[in-house]
């Protein structure tokens, strides 16, 4: 009864809710995620965009994106980095 | 820009003409277009190179930012380290 | 340096619940012609029209105009971006 669960299964199950997303660069971001490529290209909606200035996080709103695979670190089903 | 379907189209317009080429590490050519390739190496000649440093003063603590200027009569730049380019006759 | 599966078909297992997801492909195919905002991993910005970009990243744009740390820092009448710089493109108003 082992259920192994590939990579990016796991992230196709979070097509339409809300994730997580730790960029190699100390950037973050939350939205929701309405799909994604083989190369985790990602598009989001409604996102609220993390960034760290002189130690103090920083909010930006975005509507939707087109996230660059290649800059990604982390991805956190469910997540949000104010919880 | 209506001839233009693929953004290196861009580039093959700006053949035979004066460039602008922001690189990485605070590094800019102005310069006319000989040659590129898909990666965005280039061939580039009466260039002029702008370099900019900033340099904190020991004393005040002053954050300084030098311009350096340079003119090469030909290099080759290598497409990793471009950032941008722009036909930079047309800038408004 | 990735490539976007932009021209190619999609068939692979994790586009497969195709009808409300909205893939890369889709979406650079709905935002040619519209304002985006291009960001850098550097933390420059730039908004203008889309004119065109391929499946590097790769982007052309007009009506450029370069922020720096949210400062105006120039304009360009045409610009060309090249895509391994790019961290994401934002549109101002949401494609459904």
């Amino acid at each position: 009864m082992s259920t192994k669960v590939m990579p990016l299964e796991l992230i196709d199950k979070c097509i339409g809710s809300r994730l997580w997303v730790i960029m190699k660069n100390s950037k973050e971001l939350c939205g929701t995620l309405r799909g994604f490529d083989d190369y985790v290209n990602m598009v989001l909606d409604d996102v609220t965009e993390y960034t760290m200035v002189d130690g103090v996080k920083e909010k930006t709103k975005l509507e939707q994106i087109l996230l660059n695979g290649n800059n990604i670190a982390v991805l956190v089903p469910g997540g949000d980095p104010e919880a | 820009m209506s001839s233009i379907s693929a953004p290196l189209d861009l580039i093959r317009l700006s053949l035979d003409e004066r460039v602008y080429v922001k690189c990485r590490s605070s590094r800019e050519l102005r310069g006319k277009l000989h040659a590129y390739d898909q990666h965005l190496n280039m061939v580039l000649s009466d260039v002029e190179e702008t370099v900019e440093r900033v340099e904190v003063d020991e004393e005040t603590d002053e954050v300084i930012v030098k311009k350096e200027s340079r003119s090469v009569d030909m290099l080759f730049v290598r497409g990793d380290v471009v950032i941008l380019v722009s036909p930079p006759l047309r800038t408004t | 340096m990735s490539e976007l599966a932009a021209s190619k078909p999609e068939t692979t297992e994790d586009n497969n619940n195709d009808n409300d997801s909205l893939t890369p492909s889709t979406f650079l195919k709905t935002v040619l012609g519209r304002p985006v905002t291009v960001h850098l991993s550097s933390s420059s910005r730039y908004t203008g029209i889309l004119s065109c970009l391929d499946g590097y990243m790769n982007i052309a744009m007009e009506q450029t105009e370069e922020y720096e740390g949210g400062q105006l820092k120039a304009k360009y009448g045409d610009v060309f971006i090249r895509g391994n710089n790019v961290m994401y493109i934002a549109t101002e108003k949401k494609i459904k």
